[in-house]
């Protein structure tokens, strides 16, 4: 009888904080002091609790999808981009209808493995073509005519985020994605550098005796100032704990998702990462910009992948890639393309419900007004499933509004 | 004669702080006079300009030269940007017209518009300036008819036949009444005054009459064959308008959090003709603009920091492009705002990234990043090496040249004991003040740095 009630309070204890709890409890080590009891508790704990994570990648700049994912049979395709158009001998082969760009081979593999599924045709209603204002609707996740001051990762912080750190974007600055209404994300690419500036031991002197941490706003400058450094410091001790032997493509995106395998490896208690990779607005002289990119991305992913698999953390993470809008259909003069719509979104993972093509291509002769495809499924039943589903919270109170689900994941 | 903190706390509010010997030479005065002082200086008008001559001999020749010249344009447009957002800092920095310069920096957060044709963008932030005192009815209408603004909230594709409701909804949400003040019918009614607006190639403002909708429109229950301007004058005449500006003047200038009594107050004063001075004058000439419960309380935008940091210690970015970069990583880019809704303000300021930059700022940018910690009775001995061990390393990152001479001139008639009063307008924190009364006072520059590396000095 005693047992039972021990294990249940256990239980309670341990789902609010696992780590702290086998560490520091005197409860447990008297109780438990038997180790094979406590790694074998831990072991059913840590395989009912899986903490999911979720990597986001941006595609900054509007990726021309109907270049990336190809209707290869479709003459339509060919017709609107006589010169742009990616010859069918040279496409990466999915299906009897669509398959890759040349350079996303590596993206082929995962595909292979089913750890890949396409999202086509993905948007809003009355699509802005402006890269800023479409980047704003996709990271504040509200309607297309309504402003937000804080992002869709910011307001999950906001509601489920029980530190700063619990969602980091891997780069210099915030995207609007990560600010809440209360709280922030982290922004950083080099842990070490953030605990530098942090640590100069002026900063813990003056608040070593501050008690009174008040309502107000001094007092909320202080609060902020110990989260940073405890978080910098955090982030620093458990990410320096493992350093990666996997090869990552040489460049600063490379980079970006090496740090982040380094984070999700070394245990860091983060459920949301960020990183994005510029370029897309290809214009003019598209095909080898956007080959040069496309290649950055799939071979740093799949290096990214390859890391996390054998760190055994890659059932647990989800990466999904988006890009603010998709472009034109028909080619422009100068051999590019301008702003279009409708976008392929790219979700990758080990437990996916639905592998490789997740719906069909928007059809190229029912095109919107300006000659862009029609959107089919709004980006935020995207947001919803991955939150409701992935992350496991109430998306409607992420999102303000109730979206359908989908059943990818 | 009026209380040293409160002129303190007014330089604040009307600018970036202010040097012991600016307070020196006001201190004398009663409240009205250091008040009208304010406005006296504030009411010329000098227009920030830097040069568009090549910007607009890409813009003349033919239509297809000029297409071919986009690019150029665009990009020539964006280096033209950080030329303007730089020379804006040091405006802000070293004008006279503290007041003028201040308000427009609030409206540029309330108008908010960017355009990436530069000499549209230019034209748009002079007419900031030209109206932050003035009527506010002018004001919108001016904003209405700008080309920036009628680029982006598309009131350029607002045509008879096919409707753009963008500016329209803006204009009350976020410029005037606030969201929920109006219907969606509202919007679609006066969506059809601003029909046939657009500008000419210099961006000056263009009325297309076959594109305007004169039709009848009902509109906050009156019928007529209202144009934009008789749109912005129904408006205006809702009280809510008043309360809405009031409020956020009130949020920038007092407090973020309101005083339904003083706000009420405001608004009483504006809504009788919009007149942003008599507005502003009140709330300064306001008893309770000095009460304890608004001074130092205020959590520094990115720019009043910086700028304030500039005000004491005159500071040079030997590579200009580094303070773009700050205001980058500090969250506020003078220029390049988030969306038309602005810069959140307030807490939204600080984050774990933002707060550690901001304590660390003053002394990388001022003082190698040296912050003395030597003890009371001590002499700092390392001070001098570790400059030199970050000059040497971070040196080209942190390129700056920071005018001591001057600051030490302000300061030569305040002892250093008393320098808290002239950086902090906050109280100093116990915790804080017992730290530093532990340590020594090496100089005026070394305790300068250690005041402004506290929370306290975030607060104005």
């Amino acid at each position: 009888m005693c047992t039972t009630y021990v294990v249940t309070r256990i239980s309670n204890v341990l789902i609010m904080d696992r780590r702290h709890f086998i560490k520091n409890s005197t409860l447990a080590s008297s109780l438990f002091f038997v180790p094979s009891f406590v790694k074998a508790f831990e072991q059913v704990a840590s395989s009912t609790l899986g903490y999911k994570r979720l990597v986001i990648i941006q595609l900054s700049g509007g990726n021309d999808g109907l270049n990336t994912v190809i209707p290869f049979r479709n003459d339509l395709y060919y017709k609107a981009r006589p010169t742009l158009g990616i010859q069918k001998n040279n496409v990466i082969q999915l299906t009897d209808e669509i398959g890759l760009n040349p350079s996303l081979l590596p993206l082929k593999r995962l595909y292979d493995n089913g750890y890949l599924s396409i999202i086509n045709n993905v948007g809003y209603p009355n699509p802005n073509r402006s890269h800023f204002r479409s980047m704003d609707i996709w990271q504040t996740a509200t309607d297309s005519n309504k402003y937000s001051q804080s992002g869709w990762i910011g307001r999950y912080l906001d509601n489920y985020g029980k530190q700063p750190y619990s969602a980091i974007e891997i780069d210099e600055s915030l995207s609007l994605a990560m600010k809440g209404e209360n709280l922030n994300a982290i922004a950083t690419q080099d842990a070490k550098a953030f605990y530098n500036l942090s640590k100069d031991p002026f900063f813990k002197n003056i608040h070593n005796q501050y008690e009174h941490l008040n309502e107000h706003n001094l007092g909320y400058l202080y609060k902020s100032m110990i989260e940073a450094e405890s978080s910098a410091k955090y982030i620093y001790e458990t990410s320096k704990t493992v350093s990666s032997t996997k090869e990552y493509p040489n460049n600063k995106f490379g980079n970006q998702l090496k740090t982040t395998a380094q984070f999700i490896n070394s245990g860091l208690e983060t459920k949301v990462f960020y990183s994005s990779l510029n370029g897309f607005d290809t214009h003019a002289n598209q095909i080898n910009t956007q080959k040069r990119l496309l290649n950055i991305y799939a071979e740093s992913i799949e290096a990214f992948v390859q890391d996390l698999k054998d760190n055994n953390t890659f059932k647990d993470t989800l990466i999904l890639t988006f890009s603010e809008f998709g472009r034109r259909v028909n080619q422009n003069a100068s051999v590019g393309t301008d702003h279009g719509t409708a976008n392929n979104v790219f979700i990758i993972g080990d437990q996916l419900k639905k592998q490789g093509v997740y719906n069909n291509l928007a059809s190229l002769n029912d095109l919107d007004a300006n000659g862009d495809l029609k959107f089919e499924i709004d980006f935020r039943t995207i947001y919803a499933t991955v939150l409701n589903k992935w992350l496991e919270v109430n998306d409607e109170k992420i999102l303000n509004k109730s979206f359908k689900q989908l059943d990818f994941i | 004669m009026m209380n040293k903190k409160h002129i303190q706390h007014l330089y604040w509010r009307v600018g970036f702080g202010m040097t012991p010997q600016q307070l020196h030479a006001i201190s004398k005065l009663e409240k009205k006079q250091v008040v009208d002082t304010i406005f006296k200086a504030s009411k010329k008008i000098t227009p920030l300009q830097v040069d568009i001559a090549e910007l607009e001999s890409l813009m003349t020749g033919s239509a297809e030269s000029m297409k071919k010249s986009i690019k150029d344009f665009q990009s020539l447009s964006r280096e033209k940007t950080r030329e303007l957002n730089i020379a804006w800092i040091d405006r802000l920095t070293d004008s006279e017209e503290q007041l003028r310069e201040k308000t427009t920096l609030f409206w540029a957060n309330h108008f908010v518009c960017e355009d990436n044709n530069f000499i549209y963008t230019q034209k748009f932030h002079n007419t900031l300036r030209t109206h932050a005192l003035g009527n506010f009815k002018d004001f919108v209408i001016a904003i209405s008819k700008e080309a920036a603004m009628t680029k982006y909230l598309n009131t350029k594709q607002n045509k008879k036949q096919t409707p753009n409701e963008n500016f329209a909804r803006e204009l009350m949400e976020l410029f005037t009444l606030g969201v929920g003040n109006y219907t969606e019918e509202d919007i679609k009614e006066s969506a059809r005054a601003f029909t046939g607006y657009s500008h000419d190639l210099k961006g000056d403002f263009v009325f297309r009459e076959r594109q305007h909708d004169d039709g009848l429109k009902t509109f906050f229950g009156k019928t007529g064959h209202f144009n934009g301007d008789q749109i912005i004058d129904i408006i205006l005449e809702n009280k809510q308008c008043a309360q809405y500006i009031c409020q956020k003047i009130y949020r920038y200038f007092v407090n973020d959090t309101l005083d339904e009594t003083h706000v009420n107050q405001m608004v009483d004063v504006f809504h009788s003709d919009y007149n942003i001075e008599k507005l502003m004058r009140f709330v300064f000439l306001s008893d309770w603009f000095y009460d304890e419960k608004n001074i130092g309380t205020k959590i520094k935008s990115p720019i009043e920091f910086l700028v304030g940091i500039k005000t004491m210690v005159p500071l040079e970015f030997n590579n200009p492009k580094q303070l773009l970069y700050l205001q980058k990583l500090l969250g506020q880019t003078l220029l390049d705002p988030p969306n038309v809704a602005g810069w959140k303000g307030g807490r939204s300021w600080i984050d774990s990234n933002t707060i550690v930059l901001r304590l660390k700022l003053p002394s990388l940018l001022l003082n190698n990043a040296y912050i003395s910690k030597a003890k009371e009775g001590e002499t700092d001995k390392t001070a001098d090496l570790q400059k030199a061990v970050f000059k040497k390393k971070f040196g080209k990152r942190f390129s700056t040249s920071a005018n001591w001479g001057y600051f030490n001139s302000q300061f030569k008639d305040v002892a250093i004991s008393d320098m808290e009063n002239y950086l902090l307008v906050s109280h100093m924190n116990e915790s804080a003040s017992k730290y530093l009364n532990s340590l020594a006072k090496v100089s005026k520059q070394e305790y300068c740095v250690q005041l402004m590396s506290l929370p306290e000095y975030q607060m104005c």
